[in-house]
């Protein structure tokens, strides 16, 4: 295990290295000049020259190929993704603003999803074609039909019109006023994590109904044992591995991919930050937050994967 | 006749009892403190108010600068001074003297003196290379600003103008302080240092805009309010719902009716309904440097294509737009009157007879099936995005396909105004005051304000006449003549003229909507009753 880990983490090195090659060669290689691109064009010719030259040298872009990388790389071992043109300010500083936000939504919205999907998901493979199997059906479709910017607007105004009550407008970090942040976050979370655990609740009622057709299950229930401990011990661990991988995805996708639900709920979160820096044509803040989505994935890909072992005793790493 | 004598009375009745509820409110005691929420739909594309035109950003930094005049808050549109403490016209009306009052501060600590002004003023006037000027179309009268000493600032005019002072009190005319200026003129797009009731706290893009009471600001005793903050979100029921828990105490752009009335439902006498008109109409801008909009036929079969009218009494309950009229406000003294706008390309009454000439217009240059075109919006639904639909539905009629395509606000700038990278595009077009060289100069050649990029000589001449026509009778002939060449030309496509309900929380005092989302922003004078 213990020389898993460590080859799982050194591997890590060349993935982020190519994740950063690509990222630097498709902001190089992508038809167009950077430069101009960031004034939006030369369509109607009004680009001053003067102007476009110095954006070009200050984004080192007549700097040799090899040049320009190596500054790049050298930057992001730093943690120093250069600043952002549209704030001004230093892009790691715009990026912590709102990483503490997206991550506990990801965090907290994959925990409901678990906690609802996985029960849900079980019963409804035990109870396959009944009542039971059946609301469950409905409840995970209603997730995966509703879209999720209208289930938060309903969301708010119900609790606006039937208690007067709003959340907040403006996040407050959970160490600074816990009762404000999750006066905020609750509503999200729970929109979110409907949707993530319908989706889950349906990979894992699929998966538990695959398992329990299995010989070995059939064994256990011959043996006599209790179905607790055949759905729980035998058929749920062994289901797991599918639903594991799709969390994992899912948690990944969730720390950048919720505009939508930021803009509903006004998160100032990083989904929005993705959406405006690419409006604003914010060169190094899209080069940063490109390569920081695939540092996380490339995390929780390894987690992932550790975790299997623990789920399924017959997966060995040596 | 009857009916309409009662409606003129109860009128007269709800204006009186409004007028006495001001003065009932006039003589409650002000009270400091407490910091007023309120939220605003467009994040801002920069900071500084010379370089852009947007209430996402005027609304956030008005409280923080002077101005060197400006409209009176509650005598709409009465012209008062600001820096300006006093000022005289020379009989020739081509010499404007303004004192500045002394004592004035930036925020950080410097005083400001008519260098400031002079500074500012250059800036707008003849704006240094890669420096934007909005309005400087405004003040083709100025030759030049000059600041004999610290306590003057002299406007020296080519031509009598009409309409001066009350282009000096535009709110977008910050005062910016020099030193700051001559290193880097676009140094306020990113930062900000004023002189007003309130100073920057914080600025979250995307999130929050924050100021805090100046304890040092000019006007005694004022600000009032401890601090206001906005809160950004694009999303309109999102922002009714804030106003309406309370976690917003105002919207100062604009809510629609149905939201409105819900509210008031709702909380009843806890809330505030300010309804006045609004002096910005939703038009659509179409490309004349570009095919098929070079064609006069083809502008004017798709503005015969826009039931106006319908339009009207369809969006204005979700949306506020509501009065057909041409390039000045309906019902002011600059407006054509009905009967006269009818005899223009889609503003007569039968919509089939007009969509009619419109599929002939349509055939004759070259397009008998229609065609399909991109419609590009700015992604804020009220009321860009609903206006949108509506024309597009209606374009459907007479063949034209259109593509909505909603862009963030910079992005939205950067197409239509600086790039002119679009066909056609949903553009408001409004002022602070009804004044003609404001509303009418985006019809200029080369003005930035000009986004379907025509051009036509005998319009900057009218412009340029009656600007300096000081005779009103014979200044609004100029300005019905240009706005008739305009239509004819249908070198641009009038929409509807806007509606403004703006809803806070009884608490939020002192405040008086204007017809303008621009002025009474400085929000000295606002107060809270309670927090």
């Amino acid at each position: 295990m213990r020389t898993y880990l460590v080859k799982r983490l050194l591997l890590i090195v060349p993935t982020l290295l190519g994740a950063a090659t690509l990222v630097f060669l498709i902001m190089r290689v992508i038809p167009g000049d950077v430069a101009l691109l960031i004034f939006g064009g030369d369509a109607a010719g009004h680009i001053d020259p003067k102007q476009l030259a110095a954006m070009r040298e200050k984004l080192g872009l007549n700097d040799p190929l090899y040049v320009q990388f190596g500054t790049w790389l050298w930057g992001v071992v730093r943690f120093d993704f250069g600043t952002s043109l549209w704030t001004g300010q230093p892009v790691i500083e715009e990026l912590l603003i709102r990483l503490p936000l997206s991550l506990e939504l990801a965090l907290f919205a994959t925990m409901v999803s678990v906690v609802i999907a996985i029960p849900l998901g079980m019963l409804a493979a035990v109870r396959q074609d009944t009542w039971v199997d059946y609301v469950v059906r409905v409840f995970s479709i209603g997730g995966l039909a509703i879209p999720g910017f209208w289930v938060g607007i309903l969301t708010i105004l119900g609790l606006v019109i039937f208690f007067g009550w709003g959340p907040p407008l403006e996040f407050t970090p959970p160490w600074v006023d816990p009762w404000a942040n999750f006066s905020m976050m609750v509503w999200p979370i729970v929109t979110v994590g409907y949707r993530f655990s319908a989706v889950t609740t349906r990979m894992t009622r699929s998966t538990v109904l695959e398992v329990l057709r299995e010989d070995y299950i059939r064994t256990a229930w011959a043996k006599g044992l209790a179905e607790r401990a055949v759905v729980i011990r035998h058929a749920l661990k062994n289901s797991m591995l599918p639903v594991i991988t799709l969390i994992g995805t899912e948690f990944a996708f969730l720390i950048g991919g919720l505009v939508v639900t930021e803009t509903v709920f006004t998160l100032n979160g990083i989904g929005r930050f993705v959406v405006d820096a690419v409006a604003h044509r914010d060169y190094p803040v899209v080069q940063a937050l490109i390569f920081l989505t695939a540092f996380s994935f490339v995390i929780v890909n390894l987690l992932v994967d550790l975790t299997y072992a623990w789920f399924d005793p017959r997966i060995r790493y040596g | 006749m009857a009916r309409r004598i009662l409606r003129d009375r109860l009128m007269v009745a709800v204006l009186m009892v409004g007028v006495l509820l001001t003065a009932v409110e006039a003589q409650e005691t002000p009270r400091r403190g407490g910091v007023l929420l309120s939220a605003i739909g467009a994040d801002a594309p920069s900071l500084d108010a010379h370089q852009e035109q947007t209430f996402a950003t005027l609304q956030p930094i008005a409280p923080l600068y002077s101005t060197l005049l400006q409209i009176d808050p509650y005598r709409y549109p009465h012209v008062i001074g600001d820096v300006a403490s006093e000022w005289t016209i020379s009989p020739d009306a081509l010499t404007y003297t303004f004192k500045i009052r002394p004592g004035i501060r930036f925020h950080d600590g410097s005083p400001l003196t008519s260098a400031d002004v002079k500074a500012s003023y250059d800036k707008i006037l003849f704006p240094p290379e890669g420096v934007r000027s909005i309005r400087k179309h405004h003040y083709s009268a100025v030759a030049g600003v000059e600041a004999p000493d610290s306590g003057t600032v002299v406007f020296k005019l080519k031509f009598p103008s009409a309409s001066l002072l009350v282009n000096l009190a535009s709110p977008w005319n910050v005062i910016y302080p020099k030193k700051y200026l001559d290193k880097d003129p676009n140094y306020f797009k990113k930062n900000v240092v004023g002189s007003g009731p309130f100073k920057f706290k914080s600025y979250t893009r995307g999130s929050s805009f924050e100021g805090e009471r100046n304890p040092d600001y000019y006007v005694k005793d004022r600000p009032y309010l401890n601090g206001y903050k906005f809160f950004i979100s694009t999303e309109t029921s999102v922002r009714a719902a804030a106003v309406r828990s309370g976690r917003a105490h105002i919207e100062f752009r604009d809510l629609p009716l149905s939201e409105a009335e819900s509210i008031k439902k709702q909380l009843g006498d806890k809330v505030v309904v300010q309804q006045t008109p609004f002096v910005i109409h939703f038009d659509i801008a179409m490309n004349n440097t570009v095919k098929p909009f070079t064609d006069v036929r083809v502008r004017k079969a798709l503005t015969l294509g826009l039931d106006r009218y319908t339009g009207g009494r369809v969006l204005y309950p979700l949306t506020g737009l509501r009065d057909v009229g041409g390039l000045t406000r309906p019902g002011t003294e600059w407006a054509m009157s009905p009967a006269e706008l009818e005899t223009f390309p889609g503003f007569g009454r039968d919509a089939e007879k007009n969509r009619a000439e419109a599929k002939k217009l349509l055939a004759e240059a070259g397009y008998p099936n229609g065609f399909k075109v991109v419609l590009k919006n700015r992604n804020v639904k009220l009321p860009y995005q609903d206006f949108a639909v509506f024309v597009i539905q209606e374009w459907r009629k007479i063949g034209i396909e259109a593509e909505h395509r909603p862009l963030e606000t910079a992005t939205w700038y950067a197409d239509g105004r600086d790039q002119g990278n679009f066909e056609v595009m949903v553009f408001p077009t409004g002022a602070f005051v009804d004044d003609p060289d404001q509303l009418l100069a985006p019809y200029l050649t080369g003005s930035p304000q000009n986004w379907a990029r025509f051009s036509n000589p005998a319009i900057d001449d009218l412009y340029a006449r009656q600007a300096r026509t000081l005779d009103p009778v014979e200044r609004r002939k100029l300005v019905v003549e240009l706005q008739k060449i305009v239509l004819e030309n249908a070198y641009h496509m009038p929409g509807l003229w806007w509606s403004r309900n703006v809803v806070h929380w009884a608490k939020v005092k002192n405040w008086i909507a204007p017809p303008s989302h621009f002025t009474n922003q400085k929000l000295q004078d606002v107060w809270l009753s309670e927090d």
